[in-house]
């Protein structure tokens, strides 16, 4: 027989009708080896607790119903095995199961997909086809290999938004674009059937868009389908960049930094919000700048180069040769 | 109060293809589609292989004839040859759409839509993008009803369809996220809910809520079922979670063995070999289990699909997904092992009537999809010819249910059908209520699965019929633990169940009336096709509460009937 084990899942629970906060609830059960979480709860729901109340679809990692944080991470809690957990659990036998995160919780494990499809909307998530609809269905666009392989790997996406859960900026800020909402747009805009490439762009490289990404890689880590997310974000920076949608103020944040290693091989903090936001705006963050200055925490103006600078100058070289490569 | 011109119950492929074609048609009309879940979730993701068309960029030689006779024969001559032949016209057209609208096929080296070899077929001419076709091609169908509007109600149950003499009025639903019964007005309703194979449960592997929805809500209403009986196995299910290994498996050349390493398909069909029809695959698997050739291990009994033959490149390539669920739930990595494989119950041929246009005999009620039963597939359907279905009976009926909508006068449904659903929950709660539905649930899966599967004979199905009548009467006294209104899954987990059990039945009464064996539905007391009794399709009625079984000629074509070998 196959090994056994009690265990015990330490579960997240909310109902709006009855509780004013979270709590957890102790589930103990005895589990053998090769069951996944999904089936552990849909044995909760179907012999202990009734109420116990998550997403469940196609159980083979496919719809992306059931991204759920599993001892704080969040996954596809019917491709994760119970066991393998187990050896990443902080306590002896007890996993935690809780919700995905920047989303608002409806009840248990059930959160709000709907911001999501909203946004999906609002960046025109979709290829705007080129095919005049008199032409539609008659023929084959001619797609070829290296057209193919841009996209392939990033319509794996099953959206279960496990990256938007895990995602640094939509903490701090919920009407980010997400990193799904940046894959999807990279998706669209490298298909050669596409016709709004330049709309869809303008968009992404506008507020709350690419620019606003602060490379935690956190996304990447966590996709279930292990999506390069990270290039699609590049890709399409470089692409705003190459095609002058560069006055936004992430664009001249990055261009700052660029220019700034280039010269001097590090940064020049201080004159660095000016040239991102400009003046009028700078002069807003003049109170926070006089605070910065008394604790001492106030970057100086005149900065050195770093010695050996024709290292970096090599760098730039290359850069401009194309001698680059967007893999980590 | 909303009122439609057009709902769409599910946001499957066919749901979404009817929708995107309904506004294609008529953008002034009011559509929407309902589902019970976020479209993009729905179980076309889990289709892995592809869908045919006789695009011939494989294969020169192909064509839409011999698309249409693989079929009709892959059917076991059940098919009505009308809609067959539509099914096969129509599918280049459909596939070429759906690459310019963005879907991600594999390609040819000269940059046309990648073909394949599928089971049954005599030309390679499954269109495919890797082994997660129908996932790009949902995500490719929702990404384009966004982007035309489409009005979209998510997680919304349906409870009944409303008509009055006899024709359409429209839908009631409950609001999963608030617990609110609403009603929607509609001249028309498109039923593409999906299929009804996990009334099979844990032998199944069909997603959760393949419950058999719009077909029990459509019998209820007095909208026929047909061929219900016909369930196909699929040969190649993971041994422990029965999750599935797409055909395109041994489409790519992957060998099937039993436990004297022989290719047992030699001895069922010499030509084709692993590449057979499923039924027949399913059959030939089975009997090697049940003949002593197969393995053992606790999870049960199992032959092996070989695939290390094709090298880490083609598996890692070409079938990634496989290779992802194959060491996730076997711990197996076919790139160094041969992976454990054992039938499971994986589709409905049977469905809703309805004709090639998708409508049903009440006016303004349209069926499609797997939900539906044109039939295109008869007693079996063809690897690829699912995700082609829904492609094109979607696009079809959604066409022809926007220029049918506005001739239909406005629709009303009376308030009281909310206080007699919110009664009837409120019933399941009662105190005289105790019966557990995650047991009957497991008994009628179980009870199907040892009685009426790949191998059927009249007592094992009398039985199934009796279990699934007492399980019906227990269901009477099921227990509602949650009262709550929001996002109450216990609630749904009932409602399906309920729906499950209408259709279980439908299932074991069709297969037990049916002495003959074709296709998927193989008799042990009765091992021959019997064209001159059983050459006809199963009719399922309800009349007075009780289900009633008749019968209805197959449609002909150019394909005379002919016996069956590959």
């Amino acid at each position: 027989m196959d090994e056994k084990k009690e265990i015990s899942f330490r579960v997240q629970r909310f109902d709006p009708q009855l509780d004013t906060g979270i709590y957890y609830d102790n589930f103990r059960i005895t589990i053998e080896k090769g069951v996944t979480i999904l089936r552990a709860l849909n044995y909760i729901k179907d012999n202990i607790d009734s109420k116990l109340t998550f997403r469940v679809f196609c159980q083979a990692g496919i719809c992306g119903s059931c991204a759920m944080r599993v001892n704080g991470v969040s996954k596809l809690a019917c491709m994760t095995q119970v066991w393998t957990e187990l050896e990443t659990s902080s306590e002896n036998d007890l996993i935690l199961i809780e919700p995905i995160k920047n989303f608002s919780l409806i009840r248990d494990l059930v959160v709000e997909m709907e911001p999501l499809v909203e946004k999906l909307k609002n960046y025109y998530s979709w290829v705007k086809p080129k095919m005049p609809a008199s032409e539609m269905g008659k023929k084959e666009f001619s797609i070829s290999e290296e057209t193919f392989q841009k996209y392939d790997q990033a319509t794996d996406c099953i959206l279960c938004a496990s990256c938007v859960s895990e995602c640094l900026m939509m903490e701090v800020n919920p009407e980010y674009i997400s990193p799904v909402i940046l894959l999807k747009s990279y998706r669209m805009n490298v298909d050669e059937r596409d016709a709004m490439n330049e709309v869809r762009l303008k968009k992404v490289a506008s507020d709350k868009g690419v620019w606003d990404c602060t490379h935690c890689y956190k996304c990447v880590e966590h996709c279930v389908k292990n999506i390069d997310i990270m290039k699609g974000i590049h890709e399409l920076r470089h692409e705003a960049m190459t095609k002058g949608l560069h006055r936004s103020e992430g664009a001249k944040h990055a261009q700052a930094f660029f220019n700034d290693i280039k010269r001097k091989g590090h940064l020049v903090e201080a004159t660095l919000i000016p040239r991102t936001l400009g003046i009028f705006k700078t002069l807003k963050m003049v109170p926070t700048a006089i605070k910065m200055f008394f604790k001492g925490r106030m970057p100086p103006v005149f900065v050195r180069s770093i010695p050996h600078k024709r290292y970096v100058k090599k760098i730039y070289k290359n850069l401009k040769k194309g001698n680059y490569s967007s893999k980590r | 109060m909303n009122h439609f011109d057009i709902v769409i119950v599910g946001g499957g492929g066919a749901g979404l293809y009817a929708a995107m074609e309904v506004l294609n048609t008529n953008k002034s009309l009011k559509v929407a589609v309902i589902s019970k879940i976020y479209p993009n979730r729905s179980h076309t993701s889990a289709a892995q292989g592809g869908a045919n068309a006789a695009l011939a960029n494989k294969d020169k030689t192909d064509t839409v004839d011999k698309h249409t006779f693989d079929t009709v024969k892959g059917s076991d001559y059940l098919a009505d040859q009308d809609a067959a032949a539509v099914l096969c016209e129509e599918a280049p057209r459909v596939m070429r759409e759906l690459e310019n609208l963005g879907t991600p096929f594999s390609r040819m080296e000269d940059g046309s839509i990648a073909q394949r070899p599928f089971g049954g077929a005599s030309s390679p001419r499954c269109c495919y993008c890797a082994d997660k076709t129908g996932h790009t091609i949902l995500q490719t169908l929702y990404e384009q009803c966004l982007r035309l509007g489409v009005t979209f109600y998510n997680e919304y149950f349906i409870l009944s369809l409303e008509h009055k003499d006899g024709k359409c009025q429209g839908i009631t639903a409950l609001n999963i996220k608030t617990g609110k019964i609403e009603i929607f007005p509609s001249k028309i309703v498109i039923f593409a809910t999906g299929g009804y194979a996990k009334a099979y449960w844990n032998r199944s592997s069909n997603a959760a809520g393949n419950t058999g929805d719009g077909q029990a809500v459509a019998l209820r209403a007095g909208i026929p079922l047909k061929d219900m009986e016909f369930v196909q196995f699929h040969p190649t299910g993971l041994r422990k979670s029965g999750i599935l290994v797409t055909e395109g498996a041994r489409g790519e050349g992957g060998y099937l063995f039993n436990n004297e390493s022989e290719r047992f398909m030699s001895r069922y069909a010499p030509e084709k070999m692993e590449l057979g029809p499923r039924d027949l695959v399913s059959r030939s698997i089975e009997r090697e289990i049940l003949e002593g050739r197969g393995f053992d291990s606790d999870a049960g009994k199992y032959v092996k699909l070989d695939l290390t033959h094709l090298g880490p490149e083609l598996i890692t390539k070409r079938l990634p997904q496989i290779r992802e669920l194959s060491i996730s739930f076997e711990g197996i990595d076919p790139i160094e092992e041969p992976i454990p494989i054992r039938p499971t119950a994986h589709y409905s041929m049977g469905g809703i009537d309805c004709d090639k246009t998708g409508r049903t005999i009440m006016q303004g009620v349209y069926a499609i999809g797997e939900c539906a039963c044109v039939s295109v597939h008869g007693a079996n359907r063809l690897g690829g010819n699912s995700l082609l279905e829904i492609l094109v009976f979607g696009k079809i009926a959604g066409h022809e249910a926007a220029k049918e909508a506005q001739g239909f006068s406005t629709p009303s449904i009376p308030d009281t059908v909310i206080d007699k659903y919110t009664r009837y929950f409120r019933s399941l709660a009662g105190e005289s209520q105790y019966e557990r539905y995650a047991v009957i649930r497991e008994e009628m899966g179980q009870t199907l699965a040892d009685n009426v599967a790949i191998f059927r004979n009249a007592k094992d199905m009398k039985k199934a019929i009796e279990d699934i009548k007492t399980l019906r009467d227990r269901f009477k006294r099921v227990k509602l633990h949650d009262t709550g209104k929001v996002f109450n899954t216990n609630l749904i987990n009932i409602l399906e169940l309920r729906n499950m059990l209408s259709i279980a039945l439908t299932i074991a009464a069709g297969a037990y009336v049916r002495k003959e064996s074709r296709g998927s539905h193989f008799r042990t007391d009765y091992t021959t096709r019997d064209d001159e009794n059983w050459h006809k399709h199963t009719m399922f009625k309800l009349s007075k509460g009780e289900l009633k079984i008749d019968y209805k000629p197959v449609t002909m074509g150019k394909y005379p009937l002919e016996e069956r070998t590959y």
